[in-house]
């Protein structure tokens, strides 16, 4: 069962690469289905950008997505580690004390994750960046899920470069460098949205998914065009209506206590 | 943690020596002239942002920048113009190839006859928010290395941070980092243009003179307004 979901997602994946590809869209995919299909309970992705620095691409949930940061700025972290040596990295309990993350254990902890395991995303000997997976109980994560999650990641990569086998740098370089700067254009466009519609950062990206995933549209085409004016805030609520009016309602109200998200709540 | 160091930070370094030497302020004029020393290159193009529809040409090391820059105005299509309309890099290592020629059929072929081998276009660009194309020329072919397009890249980021209204201008933020991997600072720059109906632009402008005249990061700040701790003023001056 879990097999044949595995190579639906592989399908899924292959037709968002030939489909109208949005390489934001496509990593929020895979770190969906990392979370679905390795047995873990949170899932984020980061990319690396000319400086070596890591910026968080997709994340399965608020939670991940404080802690990827909370990596990068201080500096520490099994993503970080993963990236910088090329190799998986992980540990079965952060509370044991004996992890070489003194900052981060804690915090990840304190969000409600006792093991983490990070798998470097590469092409040949270059690391462009990484997938971290996160679990609510301790323990090691099975060779199969592993394996598992080496295939995603290796997925990611090539789909992320859009080539098989890339000669010269300038393509990983192309490729790269866009992707970070459209996930810098949706950040623009969730922030242009919440004002608008008074609502959280991770709400106005659900309304800017649901409208692009409705309307069949790029993510970052759409956010360019809401940054343009072209689309109003409004418009994009109702286009989560078509995919079941309880949703776009629900959001709504959750406004409130969803933006910040620091607080030690369970994901 | 990462394995090419601080590359924003030496390029600054390279930037800020040659304009020493050279007895002038660290500019976008000298960061070109640095870039053409230190990627081996035969020129480098700065084009900037203008009220008009295309950017306009800030300073070249050559005539053969000038000319390249020139002839994409002319017949409305190139590698310049497509990385100021898409904001990703386009560097092509061969202008001779046929599938570059056919990409662009006007431009093509006038670039090889102008006496241009390889073109890398790269966007100064913080999402939304175009500032202009910083260009890297060669007379001849060939692909340029891997640390050469990381740093070209840097250029390009350094050149973010540099007053662009005021070309040979330097009000001292050139050091201060942009943040740019902090996704609050773009989150912010978003509230801001919808708090004040401006382009993105003049939002992130915004931005960075408030954290300037409060001697704050960019991030912090950024948190505070994400936050919803802090509005900017409508009428603050910029």
């Amino acid at each position: 069962m879990a097999d044949e979901r595995l190579v639906e997602t592989f399908v899924e994946l292959a037709d968002t690469l030939v489909d109208d590809f949005d390489v934001i869209d496509f990593l929020h995919l895979l770190v969906e289905r990392s979370v679905e299909l390795l047995n873990v309970d949170a899932a984020g992705l980061l990319l690396a950008d000319h400086n070596g620095r890591l910026q968080v691409m997709a994340s399965s949930n608020e939670h991940v997505r404080v802690l990827e940061l909370f990596q990068i700025q201080n500096d520490e972290g099994p993503c970080l580690d993963a990236f910088a040596t090329g190799t998986q990295v992980g540990s079965a309990d952060l509370r044991a004390g004996n992890t070489p993350w003194a900052r981060f254990a804690p915090a990840a902890v304190d969000a409600g994750f006792v093991a983490v395991d990070a798998m470097p995303m590469r092409l040949r000997s270059q690391v462009i960046g990484a997938l971290n997976l996160f679990r609510a109980e301790a323990g090691e994560l099975t060779a199969l899920s592993l394996r598992r999650a080496q295939a995603l990641v290796d997925v990611a990569t090539i789909g992320l470069l859009q080539e098989r086998a890339i000669r010269h740098q300038e393509i990983i370089t192309e490729q790269l460098h866009t992707a970070l700067n459209s996930r810098i254009v949706i950040e623009q466009a969730k922030g242009l949205l919440a004002e608008r519609l008074g609502v959280g950062m991770d709400v106005a990206f659900t309304n800017l998914r649901g409208y692009a995933r409705a309307h069949n549209q790029k993510l970052s085409d759409l956010a360019g065009r809401v940054i343009a004016g072209q689309i109003a805030a409004a418009e994009l609520v109702g286009g989560q209506a078509k995919r079941g009016p309880g949703r776009a309602r629900r959001a709504r109200t959750a406004q409130s206590t969803s933006d910040t998200a620091r607080g030690p709540e369970q994901p | 943690m990462t394995t090419d160091g601080d590359r924003n930070t030496r390029i600054l370094a390279w930037v800020t020596d040659h304009a020493r030497h050279s007895g002038t302020p660290v500019s976008l004029a000298m960061l070109c002239e640095t870039a053409v020393g230190r990627l081996a290159v035969s020129g480098v193009t700065l084009l900037a942002d203008t009220s008009s529809a295309w950017p306009e040409l800030r300073h070249a090391t050559d005539m053969l920048g000038a000319r390249l820059a020139e002839l994409q105005v002319t017949v409305g299509e190139g590698p310049f113009l497509d990385v100021w309309r898409e904001g990703g890099p386009i560097l092509v290592p061969d202008l001779t190839a046929p599938v570059i020629q056919r990409r662009w059929p006007l431009f093509g072929p006038l670039a090889v006859e102008a006496g241009a081998g390889a073109l890398f276009a790269i966007p100064i660009v913080v999402g939304a928010v175009r500032v202009g194309v910083l260009a890297l020329h060669r007379v001849r072919p060939g692909h340029m290395d891997a640390p050469a397009l990381l740093d070209a890249l840097a250029f390009a980021e350094l050149a973010l941070r540099l007053p662009m209204g005021a070309p040979d201008g330097h009000d001292g933020t050139a050091g201060v980092d942009l943040e740019l991997r902090t996704p609050q600072v773009h989150q912010a720059t978003g509230m801001i243009a919808a708090q004040l109906d401006v382009t993105m632009a003049e939002a992130f402008s915004r931005l960075r003179a408030r954290a300037f005249a409060d001697q704050r990061s960019l991030a912090d700040l950024a948190t505070d307004l994400v936050a919803r701790r802090l509005r900017l003023d409508p009428n603050e001056p910029t």
